[in-house]
């Protein structure tokens, strides 16, 4: 694509996400989704074959749908309370209707099914704009409307969510639909805990996007969007192979990584809101998850995956340069002991 | 008649949404979308918007429609599928029919329909007295304050369109 016009649409993605989060118009909130979509929808096409045509084509239908929900969802709010600020919504129609179209947005259970087919038919990088940066906007307007969402509807779509992103992992071998999954997973912790402490639904939010970053990072640089692919790159650079395992036991959850810390707030702010069996399915559904991680680095990392032999030796590209990957992996591995500052948030 | 023009107006929009819901051609659904567009702007005229209503003519019948039908004109098949030649859209188009009928006719029947949310007759937007000052239009002073407090919001939607047109140039550009 031309550089300028790259450039462009490219800021246009941000500045529709800023939009979104800085307004206080309902209907300035429902342009910054617009205006994200629209200018997404050349990034996820940069290569033109018919693949990404049709994830971008299912793409922009699915967010289309949940941003004309979204409308309706404003109108009725409108109808109902006489004025268009956000504050929490005032219908319970609206807070129902609103909700979903916001999981729409995430791809949340039940509206998840187009998170995989979309993830796998683009490339890497347009995958990782897709799955951090475009959460972002639906989270913020979640965040803000989160004292009047119906907490059955919560609370079914998030147990559901992680089940789903737990179980449909596990057939996988193709990284994009692995983090595709992992994806559906992670929204759904973020928004079990969302009624009952919004700051760690961003804290969440925060160390997925790092995570995921990281992963995707680490995939780009190795080239490879299969699991085969991804086993050879202890032939290629031996270190990238250690930091992929770190990274993905962290985004499993597990305790002396990073990634352990907003499970492990999250189980305890259901605890404290006396509630057992929820965090107990959510925690073992989350095992699920970390079988598939799990999987991955023993094919990448701790065995040597059976290949052809033609295929053991990598061939040396000349390496790409990764933006911000040393300071990534620390931080998706490392912030553990951190989790104390986490009283300054209140 | 007068006092139920709302009603009547209202209930040939939605026969004409489902027209065009139920997929025919694009050049018939255009044709729908004239006539939903006129009975459209007869609601908004109805309560007031005189304005509004000449946008709707104006702007998108006599703009983004005929750029519409041009464009299908140019890429239609030699026989578009009407309404009665396929069984599907036929199905469709008489399956929403049938739904605005029991609709209608619960409506007629009760004082209080409740369906997704209640709805009771035109309510409180009916309009009984114009409410401007005499000497100027309401709506006019609202397009004059788009461009005088609400700048951001002109802004914003300026640059979406350019940014349409940018998006639009690229993804059919194929190679």
């Amino acid at each position: 694509m031309n550089p300028l016009i790259f450039t462009t649409i490219l800021m246009t993605v941000l500045l529709g996400t800023m939009i979104v989060m800085m307004s206080s118009h309902w209907l300035m909130i429902w342009i910054g989704f617009e205006m994200n979509l629209l200018a997404i929808i050349p990034i996820l096409m940069k290569k033109y074959n018919p693949r990404t045509m049709e994830a971008s084509t299912k793409y922009f239908l699915t967010q289309a749908t949940a941003s004309m929900l979204l409308m309706m969802a404003i109108i009725i709010n409108l109808m109902h309370s006489g004025q268009w600020t956000i504050t929490k919504v005032f219908n319970p129609t609206a807070s129902i209707i609103m909700t979903s179209a916001l999981a729409m947005k995430l791809g949340l259970t039940p509206f998840h099914f187009w998170v995989p087919e979309v993830t796998q038919g683009i490339s890497l990088t347009s995958g990782l704009i897709l799955l951090t940066w475009q959460k972002l906007a639906p989270m913020s307007i979640l965040y803000q409307i989160s004292p009047s969402i119906n907490l059955n509807i919560l609370l079914t779509m998030a147990v559901l969510s992680i089940l789903v992103g737990g179980w449909g992992g596990l057939n996988q071998t193709q990284l994009r639909k692995i983090m595709a999954y992992s994806s559906i997973a992670h929204m759904g912790w973020m928004t079990a805990v969302l009624a009952y402490n919004p700051t760690l639904t961003m804290l969440n939010m925060l160390i997925y996007i790092m995570m995921t970053l990281t992963m995707f990072m680490l995939f780009i640089h190795s080239s490879s969007t299969t699991t085969l692919s991804l086993s050879h790159t202890w032939n290629k650079t031996p270190l990238t192979t250690t930091l992929i395992l770190i990274t993905l036991l962290s985004m499993g959850g597990l305790p002396p990584l990073s990634g352990f810390m907003p499970k492990w707030m999250i189980i305890q702010e259901l605890t404290k809101n006396s509630s057992i069996i929820l965090p107990t399915l959510m925690a073992i559904m989350a095992l699920l998850n970390l079988y598939f991680y799990m999987r991955l680095t023993y094919s990448t990392s701790l065995t040597m995956f059976p290949s052809t032999n033609n295929m053991k030796m990598k061939w040396q590209f000349e390496t790409k340069r990764i933006t911000l990957l040393p300071p990534l992996i620390v931080m998706s591995s490392l912030l553990l002991p951190l989790t104390p500052m986490l009283s300054i948030l209140d | 008649m007068m006092t139920y023009i709302v009603f009547i107006l209202s209930v040939i929009f939605v026969v004409s949404f489902v027209g065009f819901s139920s997929k025919p051609s694009p050049i018939y659904g255009g044709l729908v979308l004239i006539v939903s567009g006129g009975v459209g702007c007869g609601i908004i005229m109805n309560f007031g918007g005189s304005f509004l209503g000449l946008m709707v003519f104006l702007i998108y019948l006599g703009g983004m429609l005929v750029v519409f039908g041009y464009t299908t004109a140019m890429a239609t098949e030699q026989y578009p599928e009407v309404w009665v030649s396929n069984t599907t859209v036929m199905g469709v188009f008489l399956l929403g029919l049938l739904m605005e009928v029991m609709l209608v006719l619960y409506v007629l029947k009760s004082e209080e329909v409740g369906v997704v949310f209640e709805f009771s007759g035109v309510g409180d937007w009916a309009i009984y007295d114009t409410g401007d000052s005499g000497v100027f239009s309401e709506e006019i002073m609202g397009v004059a304050a788009l461009y005088s407090y609400g700048a951001w919001v002109v802004i914003v939607t300026g640059w979406s369109l350019l940014v349409g047109v940018l998006v639009i140039l690229e993804v059919t550009r194929g190679d």
